[in-house]
C-alpha cells in the first residue's frame, strides 16, 4: 500500500528511505506545483490566449510534475534503495558535491529561480505594466508600502513590485546563462586551438587576449551598449564579448598542460585530425576549471546586467529589469524604501545561489579538498 | 586663490603635453585677463562693509551643469542663461513683479513716435570685474555679433525687426547707444531683458563663428554683475564673489560674499544633500520630493507657475500621423489629468497649446476642451481607418501596418514617468507608444535637424516673454530647426504674422484667441501641461524671491544672518 | 632582474597600442553622426558642416586612425565641445580624485582582506571561519552601485531616526568653504567625504581578496616546509606570517594586478552613485553625452592604468619571487 502511495506522491518513499535530499525537494516541489496548478486554474487557461510565454509556463509546469512522477518510478525500480552511483567521474563529483550542504542550498536555490523564472506568468500577481493609478483611478495605489493587496508594494506608477521582480527575474537569470554559456563556449574552442596549435596563431590570439584583459570591462560594456543602441540581444553580445578572455587562458593553460601528456602524442599518432583532438580529447579535460569560473561568471554577469540597467542602458520599458527597478527606487529612498531594496536583494539572493554553486564545484574539482573531506 | 589654481594646472601641463596648443592659448587668453581682474578687486580690500546682512556663502545646486557657462551669446540652456542675467553679466533692463521693466545697466530710454528708434542712456558707474568701465560699444558689439548669422545665437529671433548689422545700432557717446528697428512690434524691450551685454575689450577679436563655443564662457569668465567668477570645477561646481565695485546705485555690493553652484546628477544625492544642509538651494525640485521638504522644518518649497509648457509632438510628414483625426485621438486617448496628479502631484495647468499660462494671453477657457474619451478616441481612430484585424490589441491600417509610434524624449525621471503612463493608457484604445531615452544631445539633433527622422517625441518647452510661435508653426519656417510638425496653414500664417505686429496687448488678446483655436482645430501636438518650479530651500537663506523672472532674479538681495552662516 | 624589468615594460606598449585602437574601433563603428554632440538649437548646417571638416569626421577611417594616434602621442587629446574646455583639462581634473578613492580602497581592502584570509585559514572550519565566510559571500554577492544606496540610506537619509549620530556627507570630495578651513580641517573633511564611497567599494573587494586568500593560504598550510617549521618549534605567528605568508603573498600579488580592471569598474558606479568627480563619474557622463574625445582619451586612461598596475604588480613579482629576483630561468 504505501509503495502504491510512494509512486503517487513522488518523494514520500524517499524521505522513509531517509534519503532527505532527495525526498525532501521532490516532495516540496510536487506539493507547491500541484497547489499552483489547482489554486490558479484560471490564470493558466488565461496566460495561453496570451502568447508564447504562458504557453512556455504550462509547458514547463506539465513537464516538471512528469519529470517527478517519471524520476519516482524509475527511482523505485533501480536499487532497493541506499546510495545510487552514476557512472563516470561525475558520480564522484555529485558524491563530494552533495556533502557540501551549502553549495546543495545553492543549487536548490539556482533551481527554484529558473523555475519561478519559467513560471512567472502563473506565479505574477499582476501584469507588471499595468498601473491601476492611471488607468483605473486607484490613485492610493502610488507608492504604496507593503500590504496583503501587494506584498512587496507597489513603485511610483503604481505597478506591484513582486510581479516586476518576477518578470525581471526572466532578463537577468536569462541574460546571465546566455552571455555565460556564449563566452565559455567561445573562450574554450579559442583556449584549446591557440594551446594545441601554438605557433602565430597563439600568439595573435593571446595578444588579443591581454588587450581586451586590460580593459576595465565596464566602461567596455557601456560603451558598447550606449553607442549601439540596447537591446538584449546586443547586452548578451557585449557581456560574452568581454567575458570569453578569461576562459580562453584558463583553458589554453589546461590544453599546454595536457600536451605534455601521453595521451596526446598517442592520439596523434593514431592519426586524429585536430580537431577531433581538440573536440573530443582536449576540451573535456580541461573543463573542469572552466565549469567552476563559469559558475562564478554567472553570478558576476546578473550583477553587470543590472548595473547596466542602472546607469539605463538596459531593456527598454515597461519591461522591468531588477537594475532599473534599483535605479527608480533611488529617486525615492526616502518615502518608498521598497521600490530600491527588494530588488537589490532578488540580485544578492540570485548571485549568492551561483557562487554557493561554484564553490562548491570547486571544492568538490578540487582532488586535495576532496582528500581532506573524505579522508 | 585662483590664480594659484591657475598655477597648478600650468604647474601639470608639462604631463599633459603642453604641446597642447589649445591649452597654450588659453592659458594666453585667461591668464592676463583673471589676474586684472585679481588686482582690481585688490584695491577694494580696505573697505569694510559693516551691516550685518554682509558675509556668508549659499549654495545652490541642480542636476546639470551650466552647459552655457557665463557665455551671453551661447542661450542654449536657461539655467546658464540665468547665471548670464542675474549672476555674472548685466543686461540694460530687468522686470519687476508686474513684469514692467525698470532699469538695470541702462538707466533709462526713450522710444521715437513711430516706435522704430530705441534709445538707451546707460549708466556711467559700471566696470567690468578687470576694472574697465562698460560701455555703449560694449553694447553695440553685444547686438553686433548676436545678430550676425555666423555667431549662430540661438536667439537670433530676438532681433528680427532690427535694422541688420551696422544699421541697426549706432553709439552716441560712451554711455549713449540707439537702435533701429524696421517695423514697430510686440514686446520689444523683452530681448533686452535676456541678452547678457559681452566685454567688447577682451572678445573683439574673436571670430564670430567662434564666440559662442569660446572657452572664455567656462574657464575664466570676466563680467560686470554682482558676482564675479572665482573658479569652476568641470562638471562638478562654480565658484562666485561678491563684487564690490557693483554700483551703489543698484544696491551696491551683495549681501553674501561667495556663491556656489554645485552639480550633483544624482536627484535623491541631492535631497539627502539638500536635508543635511550641505546644499541651501535644490533648484528644480522634483514633484514627488516636494511633500517631504515641506515636512522638514528647516526647509520650505517655493513653487511659482513657469514659463514652460510640456507637450508631445507628432512629425506630421509621415503618413501614419498625418491625418488629423489620428493625432486627436492621441489627445484624447490621455488622460492628461491624471498624469498631472500622478506625475505632479497635480501642480499645473492642463493646456491645448503652447501659451504658458503665465503669459497674457493665456485663455482659461481653452484648457478644457479635449478631455478624456477613449471612445472617442476608438471612434477618431478607426474612422481614420486604424482597426485592430489580427485581435493582438493593436490597430492597423488597410496595408496591414500596426499604428505603433516610436516616442523619443531625454530621459529624466519625470519624461519617463509621463511616457510610460501615456504607453500604457494609449495601449487601451490600440496604439502601441514605444518610449525611447535618448540623450539630450543626440536627442535634440535630431529633432532639429532637416531630415526629421522622428515619428514622436516628448519636449518641455521653455519660452521667452515675448511670445513667437512663428518658428514652429508657420508654413516659412517649416525647414527650420524648430517646426517638428510639419503643418502649413495660410490661416494661421495670417495669424502669426499679425500677432507680431500688434503693440497693444488688448487689441492683440482676442487675435491671440482665434490663433489657438484655429491650432486646435490643426492639432499638430498633444499639449499636455503647464507646469510650476519648484525649488526646495533651506529658511535660513533669507531674502529669496523666486518667481517666473527666474530663480536667480534676486540674487544680490539674497542674505545669510550671521549666527545661521556656515563656519568660518 | 633588470632585463625582466626592460622586457615587461616593452611588452606594455603594443598593449596600449591595443587599447588605443580598441577604443578608437568601437567608437568609429557606432552607428549615429558622431557631431551630434557639437549640435546646439539654432545652429545652423553650415556651421555644423565646418566643424565636421575641421575634426576630420569626413575623412576615410584610417586616416582618422592614425591622425588621431599621432596627436594623443603629442599629448593632444582634443577639445571637449560638451564641457567647452580641452579634453587634457577635464582630465586632470578628475585624475587625482579617481586615483585617491582607488588607492585607498584597494589598500583597506587588501589589507583586510589578507588579514581575514589568513585568519579564515589558520582558523579552517571553525565558527569564526564559517562566520566570516558567509559574510564575506553575502558582499561578494551584492552590487556595488546597491551597497552604496543602502549605505546612503542609513548613513545620511535618516541618519537622525536611526541614531547614527553624524550625517556623513554623500556628494562631492570635499564640502563648502573647504579653502577657507585651515589645513587640518580641509584634511578631516576630505576623509568625511571619503568614508562612504570607500566603505562601498572596500567591502565588495575585501570580501572577494578575503576568498581568494583564505583559499591560497590553505595550500600553503599544507606545504611541507610549514610542518618543519612549526616542527623547529617556532611560534604559530612567525610560522604563519613569516613563512607562509611570504610565499602565499605570490598569488595575492597577482590578484593585485587582477583586479586592477574590477576595481576601476567599480569606481565607475560609486563615482556616478556618489558625485565623486573622478574618471569614472566622466568617463560615463562623456559616454552618454556621446562626447567623443573625452570618451576617447578616458578609456585610453583607464586602460592605460590597468596596463601600468599589471606592470607594476609584475615587478613586484620579481620582487617577491626570488627565482625572478636571481635570474633563473623557468623550465
Amino acid at each position: 500500500m504505501a509503495r502504491k502511495l510512494g509512486l503517487l506522491v513522488p518523494g514520500l518513499l524517499q524521505l522513509l528511505d531517509r534519503r532527505w535530499l532527495e525526498g525532501g525537494t521532490a516532495l516540496t516541489l510536487w506539493v507547491a506545483l500541484l497547489t499552483l496548478a489547482t489554486t490558479r486554474f484560471p490564470r493558466i487557461l488565461q496566460s495561453l490566449s496570451e502568447g508564447l510565454d504562458g504557453w512556455i509556463a504550462l509547458l514547463t509546469l506539465l513537464l516538471v510534475l512528469g519529470g517527478l512522477w517519471g524520476w519516482s518510478v524509475r527511482d523505485r525500480m533501480k536499487s532497493g534503495g541506499g546510495d545510487r552511483v552514476l557512472p563516470g567521474g561525475g558520480g564522484h563529483l555529485w558524491t563530494t558535491f552533495r556533502r557540501n550542504r551549502l553549495a546543495v542550498l545553492g543549487l536548490w536555490i539556482v533551481g527554484a529561480l529558473y523555475l519561478i523564472a519559467l513560471l512567472t506568468p502563473l506565479l505574477a500577481p499582476f501584469d507588471p505594466a499595468y498601473q491601476p493609478a492611471f488607468q483605473a483611478g486607484e490613485t492610493g495605489l502610488i507608492m504604496a508600502p507593503p500590504s496583503w493587496g501587494h506584498i512587496l508594494g507597489t513603485d511610483q506608477l503604481s505597478r506591484d513590485i513582486l510581479s516586476r521582480i518576477l518578470y525581471g527575474s526572466r532578463i537577468s537569470l536569462s541574460v546571465g546563462l546566455l552571455a555565460v554559456g556564449i563566452s565559455v563556449t567561445m573562450g574554450a574552442l579559442l583556449g584549446a586551438v591557440a594551446g594545441h596549435l601554438g605557433g602565430w596563431i597563439d600568439a595573435v590570439l593571446m595578444r588579443v587576449v591581454d588587450v581586451v584583459m586590460a580593459f576595465p570591462r565596464l566602461v567596455l560594456l557601456i560603451a558598447l551598449v550606449a553607442f549601439f543602441d540596447s537591446s538584449i540581444f546586443l547586452i548578451i553580445g557585449a557581456l560574452a564579448l568581454t567575458q570569453w578572455p578569461f576562459t580562453t587562458r584558463v583553458v589554453r593553460g589546461e590544453v599546454l598542460s595536457l600536451k605534455e601528456r601521453e595521451f596526446t602524442e598517442a592520439a596523434r599518432a593514431l592519426g586524429f585530425s585536430n580537431s577531433r583532438i581538440i573536440l573530443r580529447h582536449l576540451l573535456p579535460n580541461a573543463m573542469a576549471p572552466v565549469i567552476v569560473t563559469a559558475t562564478l561568471g554567472i553570478g558576476n554577469t546578473i550583477i553587470l546586467e543590472a548595473g547596466l540597467s542602472f546607469l539605463g542602458l538596459g531593456v527598454k520599458a515597461p519591461t522591468p529589469s531588477w537594475g532599473i527597478m534599483v535605479a527608480t527606487g533611488r529617486s525615492y529612498l526616502s518615502h518608498a524604501w521598497w521600490i530600491a531594496t527588494f530588488p537589490g536583494l532578488a540580485i544578492v539572493l540570485a548571485v549568492l545561489a551561483f557562487n554557493l554553486v561554484g564553490d562548491g564545484l570547486r571544492d568538490a574539482l578540487d582532488p586535495r579538498q576532496s582528500r581532506e573531506v573524505s579522508g | 586663490m585662483r590664480s594659484s589654481s591657475i598655477l597648478i594646472l600650468l604647474a601639470l601641463l608639462p604631463i599633459a603635453g603642453c604641446t597642447d596648443v589649445r591649452e597654450r592659448e588659453i592659458a594666453a587668453f585667461c591668464g592676463p585677463a583673471l589676474a586684472k581682474v585679481d588686482s582690481f578687486v585688490e584695491t577694494f580690500s580696505g573697505r569694510g562693509w559693516e551691516e550685518e546682512r554682509y558675509g556668508g556663502t549659499v549654495v545652490v545646486a541642480a542636476v546639470a551643469d551650466l552647459r552655457g557657462g557665463m557665455n551671453g551669446f551661447d542661450a542654449s540652456q536657461a539655467a546658464s542663461a540665468q547665471h548670464q542675467m542675474f549672476v555674472n553679466l548685466m543686461t540694460l533692463i530687468q522686470y519687476d513683479e508686474d513684469l514692467n521693466p525698470v532699469p538695470y545697466l541702462a538707466r533709462s530710454w526713450e522710444t521715437s513716435e513711430d516706435l522704430t528708434e530705441l534709445t538707451f542712456h546707460l549708466r556711467n558707474d559700471v566696470y567690468w570685474h578687470d576694472g574697465e568701465p562698460t560701455t555703449a560699444h560694449d553694447v553695440e558689439f553685444t547686438f553686433l555679433r548676436a545678430s550676425d548669422p555666423a555667431t549662430n545665437y540661438a536667439n537670433s529671433a530676438f532681433f528680427q525687426y532690427y535694422r541688420p548689422g551696422r544699421e541697426g545700432v549706432e553709439v552716441l557717446d560712451s554711455f549713449t547707444v540707439r537702435f533701429h528697428l524696421t517695423k514697430p512690434h510686440m514686446d520689444f524691450m523683452d530681448p533686452w531683458r535676456a541678452v547678457g551685454i559681452m566685454p567688447r575689450h577682451l572678445l573683439e577679436d574673436v571670430p564670430p563663428s567662434e564666440l559662442s563655443q569660446h572657452p572664455f564662457g567656462t574657464i575664466c569668465p570676466v563680467g560686470n554683475g554682482p558676482f564675479l567668477f572665482l573658479s569652476h570645477d568641470p562638471g562638478a561646481q562654480w565658484i562666485f564673489g561678491a563684487n564690490p565695485a557693483f554700483p551703489e546705485g543698484l544696491g551696491g555690493r551683495p549681501y553674501l560674499d561667495r556663491y556656489v553652484f554645485r552639480v550633483i546628477e544624482e536627484a535623491p544625492t541631492l535631497l539627502a544633500e539638500l536635508q543635511t544642509g550641505s546644499v541651501d538651494v535644490y533648484a528644480g525640485l522634483l514633484p514627488h520630493y516636494a511633500a517631504s521638504v515641506a515636512e522638514n522644518p528647516d526647509l520650505t518649497v517655493v513653487a511659482y507657475p513657469y514659463r514652460a509648457v510640456l507637450f508631445a509632438g507628432w512629425n506630421a510628414r509621415i503618413p501614419k500621423l498625418a491625418d488629423e483625426r489620428v493625432r486627436r485621438a492621441l489627445t484624447v486617448g490621455t488622460n492628461r489629468h491624471r498624469i498631472l496628479e500622478g506625475v505632479r502631484r497635480g501642480v499645473g495647468t492642463v493646456v491645448n497649446t503652447a501659451v504658458p499660462v503665465t503669459h497674457w494671453a493665456y485663455d482659461p477657457t481653452l484648457s478644457d476642451s479635449f478631455p478624456y474619451d477613449p471612445e472617442q478616441a476608438r471612434a477618431l481612430l478607426s474612422a481614420a481607418g486604424w482597426e485592430d484585424t489580427d485581435g493582438d490589441g493593436i490597430r492597423e491600417n488597410e496595408e496591414g501596418e500596426p499604428l505603433s509610434i516610436d516616442f523619443l524624449f531625454n530621459p529624466n525621471q519625470e519624461r519617463q514617468e509621463v511616457a510610460e503612463i501615456m504607453q500604457a493608457q494609449l495601449g487601451e484604445v490600440g496604439v502601441d507608444l514605444q518610449p525611447r531615452g535618448m540623450e539630450l544631445n543626440a536627442f535634440l539633433s535630431t529633432i532639429f535637424s532637416p531630415e526629421r527622422k522622428f515619428e514622436g517625441f516628448m519636449i518641455a518647452w521653455e519660452s521667452e516673454f515675448r511670445l513667437d510661435e512663428r518658428d514652429l508653426f508657420h508654413s516659412q519656417a517649416v525647414n527650420g530647426p524648430y517646426a517638428f510638425s510639419g503643418i502649413q496653414d495660410s490661416i494661421l500664417d495670417r495669424y502669426l504674422d499679425t500677432l507680431q505686429l500688434v503693440t497693444d496687448r488688448e487689441e492683440a488678446k482676442p487675435l491671440w484667441r482665434e490663433y489657438q483655436l484655429r491650432l486646435m482645430e490643426l492639432h499638430p501636438y498633444t499639449f499636455l501641461y503647464s507646469y510650476y518650479r519648484q525649488n526646495g530651500v533651506n529658511r535660513r537663506l533669507r531674502g529669496v524671491r523666486m518667481d517666473v523672472r527666474g530663480d536667480w532674479q534676486n540674487i544680490r538681495e539674497w542674505w545669510i544672518a550671521p549666527e545661521d552662516r556656515r563656519q568660518p | 632582474m633588470i632585463s625582466y624589468v626592460f622586457r615587461r615594460v616593452l611588452t606594455a606598449v603594443p598593449l596600449l597600442l591595443g587599447v588605443a585602437t580598441i577604443v578608437f574601433l568601437v567608437l568609429s563603428l557606432a552607428p549615429g553622426d558622431p557631431s551630434a554632440i557639437y549640435f546646439g538649437p539654432g545652429m545652423s548646417p553650415e556651421t555644423l558642416e565646418r566643424i565636421r571638416r575641421d575634426l576630420g569626421l569626413d575623412d576615410p577611417l584610417l586616416v582618422q586612425y592614425f591622425r588621431w594616434l599621432f596627436s594623443f602621442v603629442r599629448g593632444d587629446f582634443g577639445y571637449s565641445f560638451a564641457s567647452n574646455m580641452p579634453v587634457s583639462r577635464r582630465i586632470l581634473a578628475a585624475l587625482p580624485n579617481t586615483f585617491v578613492l582607488a588607492s585607498i580602497s584597494l589598500l583597506v581592502a587588501f589589507g583586510a582582506g589578507v588579514l581575514m584570509g589568513v585568519v579564515q585559514a589558520v582558523r579552517q572550519y571553525s565558527l569564526l571561519d564559517s562566520a566570516l565566510s558567509t559574510v564575506s559571500l553575502f558582499f561578494y554577492s551584492m552590487p556595488s552601485f546597491w551597497l552604496a544606496i543602502m549605505l546612503i540610506l542609513v548613513f545620511s537619509v535618516n541618519a537622525s531616526q536611526w541614531g547614527w549620530p553624524v550625517a556623513l556627507p554623500v556628494s562631492g570630495v570635499v564640502g563648502t568653504d573647504h579653502d577657507l578651513l585651515g589645513p587640518l580641517e580641509q584634511l578631516q573633511d576630505r576623509a568625511r567625504h571619503l568614508v562612504l564611497p570607500v566603505l562601498s567599494l572596500t567591502l565588495v573587494l575585501a570580501a572577494g581578496v578575503a576568498r581568494y586568500v583564505r583559499t591560497s593560504m590553505l595550500e600553503v598550510i599544507r606545504q611541507d616546509y610549514i610542518r618543519t617549521a612549526r616542527a623547529k618549534g617556532l611560534s604559530e605567528f612567525r610560522v604563519i606570517f613569516k613563512h607562509g605568508l611570504r610565499n602565499g603573498l605570490i598569488p595575492v600579488v597577482t590578484l593585485l594586478g587582477l583586479s586592477l580592471p574590477s576595481l576601476l569598474s567599480g569606481t565607475v558606479f560609486i563615482e556616478y552613485v556618489f558625485s565623486w568627480p573622478g574618471v569614472g563619474k566622466l568617463l560615463v557622463d562623456s559616454i552618454l553625452q556621446r562626447d567623443y574625445p573625452v570618451v576617447l582619451a578616458g578609456t585610453f586612461l583607464l586602460g592605460g592604468m590597468v596596463v601600468v598596475g599589471n606592470l607594476v604588480a609584475d615587478l613586484l613579482y620579481g620582487v617577491v619571487d626570488p627565482r625572478i629576483r636571481h635570474g633563473v630561468r623557468n623550465g
